[in-house]
């Protein structure tokens, strides 16, 4: 392993050099002692950020990508074999066949589609719930922002005694007082991916809200004051002060609620197991790669997984750049 | 309270009380809406802290009915039983310990490495720069779970921590963060050239510049920083399971907390009074952290601009 | 002043850089075969955290080991990695020794896990090592392809716990119901049906416990006992087996369970305990917990009983605990371990452990007395008489998951379609595993 991490190493090394050497020479500029010197010191800050983020982010990473090529199977570490792209061949006969993965991306989809506008809704609401000079509101805040505090593990486990389908679970005796049936949230693939979405909004819309409250907080009050004078009602300060103004934040919220959303794993395994109507891409990679031990097929599906989630993040930043 | 006044037809009118009676209305409204609310967003919380002291027939006699939400009143001793035998029996009072040290460890390596990059990046000029930029977004969004098993490997074989060097596969790793090197790039970009300028023209190095003007500047965004690695130590239980040993008798356990936690909790005979202590009890620092800090992240997050 | 704060900052990341890389030269002398008194070291990891009961009463047995051998200059170095959910644990340990080289000599592994350690030839064929008298002692064996791989530690087993306060309000006699003579699967029905007449919930089937093996180890027997089978002798055929018709039959008296509201999947994790459910589908475990916690509702040994699985066309119950077994590490010569293996699975050993386990001996010849008609008697003539492995195939994990998957949807659904599904998927990861 440390002589394939050496050759990496070199070659990033080789690389990043010719890169810089390229880049000085292009700008035609003399090199001027001062530039030097400052690059050196450029250099030598950056190394500790540099040598870190090569040997416990990229290495992984790559190693990862180069699993993907294999048949490493967790049992025999020893004998793994260059396979090629056998094992994209069965991502997609997978898909093809509706097994398995074919449920995750579409559980997965779901919920990303369901989580991401409900979060984000939930957080700018409470947000601007709580934008009030008045007294209690910091205690609000605390309130909403307290689950978030909670790991997803706990979460998890809460709810589970919350959505139980006796009657005496929390949710069908409250329901119940209003004489509805007992439900198996969970269990009722038109309800468990439903009831995974609130709570995960639930759960996280407190740091989001968070970030809003600085957002808002930075937009400047004469603005506000001018739509005031301008005869701006509620609905239309908020059109065109407070949306404008909230743009970076909402930009950056939404790229990572999105990136988080795709990895969720935890709240199906610990609450259903792993069910075609709750498995997550996630939770299939971890299956295939961990129980299952087709380490090599599960980087194959991280490796896709990584691309199209990498895709839509350029193209959301695309599609908000200010103009 | 507030004067308020109306401007109707050009003139100004002050406030009569019909209006005050509306306002009042209006605040009230808000003040229900908050609460309940809230109690939503409570609500499990409540749950956990109710069963916290509840013997193990007392919340399985308490269970379905608004008695979950109650603390069991009738037995309040059970309630020191729960949190004593947790932070005794189950010693999770070292464990905690640990957090704390690698926490604190790691923020501070966390804000020197990646705050040196962050600055680098933020602040100066060099040849090879658009390539780390465009690797710094890149890795921001490539996902994470699926390096374990190659992250292991390094760590163990090829870095060959065992045993008690283990801990710096805890500490090393975390305190790396692509994330963090593009917050603090962000704020710096905000701080104006002027200061910079003004300490260079005093004789400083850069060296010298990042840690006598740059830093003391930077408290919400080095807050904000410190408040992410302490959660993420905190809360990190997969790895520390991995790679940390377990701990023979009578020599000090290395584990963070949540990792013991997950242990703890399947102990046998451990009942589920016990768990939800041991869960509230693991909650309050992370909480008392937010609170205390949340005026810092949103400062940090505000002026750090967020340029994706 | 500059140069001084930049050569610390480079020297402080050296530091921390170079403890690692120390740590490594630390790590070289990781145990060599013979240790500087000239003793053969045997190391052995265990599954369980030291501190734990089961911890304990496996380190006495070691330092016993260590006295006694002594003056045969082996000595066996113990180490304990706590078995977790998931990933993270005993078994990525165990692999990640495979890959530096640094395997124990000794290993546990949970008997399901023999197939496919064996075929991923991480054990040692141990056949000929252990003698044969010792090996007919043996409740049970893990053997793959026709060779022996592992030893039980100790058994398990698991059986109906039932509440005899309620059955005598019932009026429902099951003294006749031995393991000699099981009740039928249509006898159980009855019993069901008259508890729900009663007016409680009948059983708790676990339907509940799919999240991981709980489920399967507990109702994999009923399809056994149906007639049925999961897999072909080689563990790589599913088709025919677990679509069988016999095998269908067995989910099906399960999901009739369900249909007739005997069981269902809302039954609280505690239900039982607290008095609400008349019987209760457990592993050994229980015994324990009902003695200890639930004093309240079950004072003593009058109050609540354990009778075993039905059975059908077959005999079955359940079985499988965690094994010991030899690696096929670098350690060429195995006499030593071969010396720690049978130590452990004498019957002293065996009976230490399960003394303070209050598990079933894994050994024929351990007595532990049982009174007559006690739930302890009744889990070790189960085991002696009608207990069967779960299948042993390489791809174990796979066809746990497929059997909670279909325990999962028994209430809705085509039996028939699901079963095929899920033979279908257990056939390609057979097909996958079989090189």
């Amino acid at each position: 392993m440390t002589g394939s991490t050496l050759i990496i190493l070199a070659v990033f090394a080789a690389g990043f050099i010719g890169l810089a050497v390229w880049d000085i020479v292009r700008s035609k500029k003399k090199i001027q002692k001062y530039r030097l010197r400052s690059a050196a010191t450029a250099y030598l800050m950056l190394l500790p950020a540099v040598l870190l983020a090569f040997l416990f982010i990229l290495l992984p990473i790559l190693y990862s990508l180069g699993y993907a090529f294999t048949d490493y199977y967790l049992l025999t570490p020893n004998d793994i074999n260059f396979i090629g792209f056998d094992n994209f061949a069965s991502v997609f006969k997978e898909i093809g066949e509706k097994g398995t993965l074919y449920h995750a991306i579409i559980n997965t989809l779901i919920f990303v589609v369901g989580v991401v506008p409900l979060q984000i809704g939930m957080a700018l609401g409470l947000a601007l719930f709580t934008n009030r000079k008045v007294r209690g509101v910091k205690i609000f805040k605390v309130c909403f922002f307290a689950p978030v505090v909670i790991s997803l593990s706990v979460t998890s486990f809460l709810w589970l005694q919350i959505l139980s389908p006796s009657e005496t679970g929390l949710l069908n005796s409250f329901l119940g007082l209003f004489g509805a049936e007992p439900h198996d949230w969970l269990r009722d693939p038109k309800t468990a991916m439903l009831c995974i979405i609130i709570l995960s909004a639930w759960q996280g819309c407190g740091f989001q809200m968070l970030i809003f409250t600085s957002g808002l907080a930075n937009i400047r009050n004469d603005l506000y004051e001018a739509a005031a004078l301008d005869g701006a009602n509620a609905w239309q300060k908020f059109r065109t002060v407070t949306w404008p103004g909230l743009r970076s934040t909402f930009v950056y919220i939404i790229i990572t609620v999105f990136i988080g959303a795709c990895r969720i794993m935890t709240q199906p395994m610990l609450m259903t197991g792993y069910q075609d109507h709750t498995v997550t891409l996630s939770y299939y990679m971890y299956t295939q790669g961990y129980s299952y031990r087709w380490v090599g097929y599960s980087s194959a599906v991280a490796l896709i997984m990584t691309i199209v989630i990498g895709t839509i993040t350029l193209i959301q930043r695309r599609a908000f750049r200010e103009k | 309270m507030r004067n308020k006044t109306f401007t109707v037809d050009g003139r100004e009118v002050a406030l009569n009380s019909r209006m005050t009676g509306k306002r009042i209305t209006k605040e009230v409204i808000y003040y229900l809406c908050g609460i309940v609310l809230s109690l939503l967003f409570l609500f499990p919380i409540i749950y956990m802290l109710a069963t916290s002291t509840k013997s193990e027939s007392a919340y399985a006699a308490g269970a379905g009915s608004l008695a979950m939400f109650l603390p069991d009143f009738a037995h309040l001793g059970t309630m020191f039983d729960n949190y004593g035998s947790v932070l005794t029996n189950y010693g999770i009072w070292k464990y905690a310990l640990n957090s704390f040290l690698y926490a604190v460890i790691v923020i501070v390596l966390n804000v020197l490495i990646n705050g040196l990059a962050g600055y680098v990046m933020a602040k100066m000029n060099f040849p090879g720069k658009r390539l780390f930029s465009a690797l710094i977004i890149f890795l921001i969004i490539v996902p994470v779970e699926t390096s374990i098993i190659p992250l292991y490997s390094i760590v163990k074989i090829m870095l060959g921590l065992k045993q008690t060097a283990s801990i710096l596969g805890i500490i090393l790793p975390a305190s790396i963060s692509i994330f963090n090197i593009f917050l603090f790039m962000q704020f710096f970009q905000s701080i104006p050239k002027e200061y910079e300028e003004a300490a260079r023209m005093d004789g400083a190095s850069t060296l010298g510049i990042f840690f006598k003007v740059i830093l003391p500047l930077s408290k919400p965004i080095v807050a904000t920083v410190a408040v992410f690695c302490f959660i993420g130590v905190w809360n990190d239980y997969l790895w520390p399971s991995m790679i940390l040993p377990q701990a023979s008798e009578g020599e000090w356990p290395l584990m963070p907390i949540q990792a013991a936690l997950t242990t703890i909790q399947s102990m046998e005979g451990i009942t589920t009074g016990e768990i939800m202590a041991s869960l509230v009890i693991t909650s309050i620092p992370i909480f008392v952290i937010y609170v205390a800090a949340q005026k810092y992240i949103v400062q940090g997050f505000g002026s750090a601009g967020l340029k994706m | 002043m500059k140069k001084i704060f930049k050569t610390l900052s480079v020297l402080a990341v050296s530091a921390v850089m170079a403890c690692g890389f120390a740590a490594c030269g630390g790590g070289g002398g990781d145990g060599g075969e013979v240790d500087s008194s000239g003793n053969t070291i045997v190391k052995i990891m265990f599954h369980v955290d030291e501190k734990s009961t089961e911890g304990q009463a496996y380190k006495k047995r070691i330092d016993a080991f260590n006295t006694a051998y002594k003056d045969k200059k082996i000595k066996a170095s113990a180490s304990y990695q706590a078995r977790t959910t998931g990933a993270a644990g005993y078994e990525t340990e165990l692999l990640n020794k495979q890959i530096e080289g640094t395997l124990p000599d000794i290993i546990t592994f949970d008997a399901p896990n023999c197939a496919s350690y064996a075929n991923s030839k991480l054990l040692y064929d141990i056949s000929s090592l252990v003698p044969e008298d010792v090996q007919d002692d043996f409740l049970s064996l893990n053997e793959y392809g026709g060779k022996l791989y592992g030893l039980p530690i100790q058994e398990s087993s698991a059986g109906f716990y039932y509440n005899k306060k309620i059955f005598r309000a019932a009026n429902i006699d099951v003294s006749s119901y031995t393991v000699e003579n099981p009740w039928t699967f249509e006898q159980f029905k009855d019993v069901c049906a008259r508890l729900k007449n009663h007016g409680t919930t009948a059983v708790d089937m676990r339907l509940d416990a799919t999240k991981d093996e709980t489920a399967t180890y507990l109702l994999y027997p009923f399809i056994y006992a149906a007639g049925g089978s999961f897999t072909s002798a080689d563990g790589f055929t599913a088709t025919g087996y677990f679509n069988s018709s016999a095998t269908q039959s067995g989910f099906q008296f399960l999901k009739d369970l369900v249909a007739e509201g005997y069981t269902s999947y809302s039954i609280g994790a505690t239900d039982f305990y607290t008095g609400k459910v008349g019987m209760f589908l457990s592993s050994g475990w229980t015994i324990p917990e009902i003695e200890n916690k639930y004093k309240d509702t079950f004072a003593s040994r009058d109050d609540w009983g354990l009778l075993p699985y039905p059975q059908g066309t077959a005999k079955a119950s359940a079985t499988g605990s965690w094994c010991y077994g030899i690696t096929n590490n670098n350690h060429a010569d195995k006499t030593a371990a071969k010396e720690l293996l049978l130590w452990l699975t004498s019957t002293e050993s065996s009976d230490a452990i399960t003394t303070a386990t209050g598990m079933i001996a894994a050994r024929k010849s351990v007595n532990k007395n049982y009174a007559a008609g006690s739930p302890e008697e009744v889990l070790l003539k189960q085991l002696q008489l009608t207990g069967k492995a779960r299948p042993a195939t390489v791809a174990y994990p796979t066809f746990s998951t497929c059997f909670n998957q279909i325990i999962y949807s028994l209430k809705d659904g085509n039996l028939t379609d699901i079963l095929n599904t899920q033979t279908n998927t257990l056939q390609s990861e057979m097909n996958k595993l079989h090189k």
